[in-house]
């Protein structure tokens, strides 16, 4: 059990920077989520933990330990890889088994530790099989049982539910937290899907382009959202991202989405984003309205219908209650929810307070 | 629908011919070794010619391998060709991992991999005057050791070749988890790629022993007595000045085929190629 901290850490490769001056501090015990798109250095920095790869400046300290020199067998850490990497050759005990094999594990000792642990992810009847006779649910749980086998300092996990199907990875989603909160150890999960982010982090750090944009809890990253690109990648359906421009506090776009209130703000190039159940279908008539747009597409989710409305050339998307009823090009009233619209700077990428 | 079948049948028909002949090219000079080697030395030269043994006899296999040394060159043959394929598949995996795996300024690993295959682009011969110079100084002509460090250095490039692509096809995330698990790197190429290479080291085997086994060029020149001399020298040496030995020929000849052919077929298993699925992905 031990916290994790990143000092100034850089990563080249070769004269690419994969990730670019990174601090962060992973708290002991935390479930800390690295999100964002494929080859933002997510992966990367999770890999510098594990001693995959090397530093090119800066420091990371496992607990007390400066590890930037350390071979990955003597930094205490588990690692769940996102293509589950079993040993093809070895049986599922075998496996599971293999970091106290290693470690020299008196061989009784072993095979119990196996079974305990292979009782805890439902594989207690497979333990003969070899991994390529296993689903790919099995083969997760097997990864999973290798890595909580021992109790490591840290548990690193590279997007290790992106392989199985929708409905079995709402299941291990639940059981990865659960687990993580059995286990009481501090967890570094890597994953492009906010919504795994969302249900799973203590705390999440947005990355994009090698650097963390924002750093915070769910309910920070998402009612709170600090740039632009932060506010588009969390939320589905993302935020609606309106260009225009703000004058004394009024903001208005070209496909005649008006709003005021937004202080006595002055932005050339600003982006209004507000997002879709902050949007509210008002009554025809209103004199609240932000925008009247006809309807581009209906479409009903179950708990709720979600309606495209077409801003002028941008779409708009407002999640309607789900009994809404309209017809393709039918003229709709929406105003947005008072102190839920966003303010960004299109240059700076930054929000705009007022 | 018929016109479908029929096309179908001749296709097979077609495919079944060019196999007989190819086996029929391959296998009909074994044969004929074979069957010389069980003929009297009248026979062998009957017309028209004697297709099966009609009065089968053991005595060019009494004559080889009892008058004459043939069992102690089988025996040398045995020696050099399994130390060669030893030490070739055991640095030639060591190389392979070497470059497959690691990191290299530039493009070093290309400029050295080139390197190491450059050494086989020329025709062996070239180097048969200074070979055979430099052990003449070393004091080491006409010994078994002489002859296996030739061998291995010209099988160790291939070997080396031909690991390295059999452990770039391996998922490196393998390595990498025993690593985390509490491997060194030796440990990971030791406990997982190596057993994972299993097909590669079987065919890189073969390929060394096949070569050490059959080479004739190179032991010609560093070897001159049954100390050192393989089977393939010991047949040549049948060809005399006054007579050629056909039935002696064919009878060590047959016999040299026979430990190959065993080594094929026990390892040929392991070429199968695949034992890796299952490793990655759901």
């Amino acid at each position: 059990m031990a916290s994790v901290v990143f000092q100034d850490v850089v990563k080249m490769f070769g004269t690419f920077t994969a990730v670019s001056d990174l601090n962060l501090e992973v708290r002991d015990k935390e479930f800390l989520v690295l999100l964002g798109p494929s080859g933002c250095g997510k992966t990367t920095t999770m890999r510098m933990v594990a001693g995959l790869e090397e530093v090119t400046a800066g420091e990371i300290f496992i607990g007390s330990d400066r590890v930037n020199d350390v071979l990955p067998k003597y930094r205490d850490v588990a690692m769940v890889f996102q293509s589950y990497a079993l040993y093809p050759h070895l049986s599922v005990a075998d496996n599971i088994g293999y970091p106290l094999k290693i470690r020299k594990v008196p061989q009784d000792k072993q095979r119990q530790m196996v079974m305990e642990v292979a009782r805890r992810v439902e594989l207690d009847g497979l333990l003969d099989r070899l991994p390529k006779q296993l689903s790919g649910g099995q083969r997760q749980r097997v990864a999973l049982a290798r890595a909580i086998i021992r109790t490591p300092k840290v548990f690193l996990m590279d997007e290790p539910l992106s392989n199985l199907d929708a409905k079995l990875r709402v299941q291990m989603r639940a059981e990865l937290k659960h687990l993580q909160h059995e286990l009481q150890v501090t967890t570094i999960y890597v994953t492009h899907d906010q919504i795994e982010a969302m249900t799973l982090a203590h705390r999440v750090a947005v990355m994009n382009k090698g650097v963390i944009e924002q750093l915070g809890t769910p309910k920070e990253i998402y009612n709170d959202p600090r740039t632009l690109f932060v506010a588009g990648f969390i939320g589905s359906p993302p935020m609606n991202l309106i260009d225009g421009e703000v004058k004394d506090g009024v903001f208005t776009s070209l496909g005649g989405v008006r709003a005021d209130g937004l202080g006595s703000a002055n932005v050339a190039s600003a982006v209004l984003g507000v997002r879709p159940e902050d949007i509210h279908v008002l009554p025809a008539g209103s004199e609240t309205a932000n925008i009247v747009a006809p309807i581009y597409s209906v479409e009903l989710t179950g708990e709720s219908t979600l309606v495209t409305l077409r801003a002028g050339a941008a779409l708009l998307t407002v999640r309607a209650d789900k009994n809404f009823v309209g017809d393709f090009d039918q003229m709709v009233e929406v105003g947005f929810a008072p102190g839920r619209v966003f303010l960004f700077d299109r240059q700076s990428q930054d929000r705009v307070d007022f | 629908m018929a016109h479908r079948r029929k096309s179908i049948g001749i296709q097979r028909i077609a495919a079944y011919a060019t196999i007989a002949a190819a086996l029929v090219v391959t296998l009909f000079p074994v044969y004929w070794i074979a069957a010389n080697s069980f003929k009297y030395d009248i026979d062998i030269f009957s017309i028209p010619p004697q297709w099966i043994p009609a009065n089968p006899t053991s005595k060019h296999y009494h004559a080889a391998f009892v008058e004459r040394p043939f069992l102690i060159y089988a025996l040398n043959s045995l020696i050099i060709a399994v130390s060669t394929t030893l030490v070739s598949v055991v640095f030639g995996s060591l190389a392979g991992y070497a470059l497959a795996r690691f990191q290299y300024p530039g493009r070093w690993r290309y400029q050295i991999s080139f390197w190491i295959l450059s050494t086989r682009m020329m025709p062996p011969i070239v180097t048969i005057i200074p070979l055979y110079i430099a052990f003449n100084h070393l004091g080491m002509l006409n010994t078994k050791p002489a002859v296996i460090i030739a061998y291995t250095a010209f099988n160790l490039p291939f070997a080396t070749w031909m690991m390295k692509s059999y452990f770039q096809d391996l998922p490196v995330e393998l390595e990498e988890a025993a690593m985390v698990d509490g491997d060194t790197r030796w440990g990971a190429f030791l406990h997982v790629a190596l057993p994972l290479a299993r097909p590669g080291l079987a065919a890189t085997a073969i390929f060394c022993l096949i070569i050490s086994w059959n080479e004739f060029l190179l032991a010609l020149i560093l070897t001159l007595t049954e100390r050192s001399q393989t089977l393939p020298i010991g047949i040549a040496g049948r060809v005399t000045q006054y007579n050629t030995y056909w039935g002696e020929i064919s009878a060590a000849g047959f016999t040299a085929c026979i430990p190959i052919m065993i080594f094929a077929f026990v390892v040929q298993k392991h070429l199968v190629r695949g034992i890796s699925f299952g490793a990655v992905k759901g």
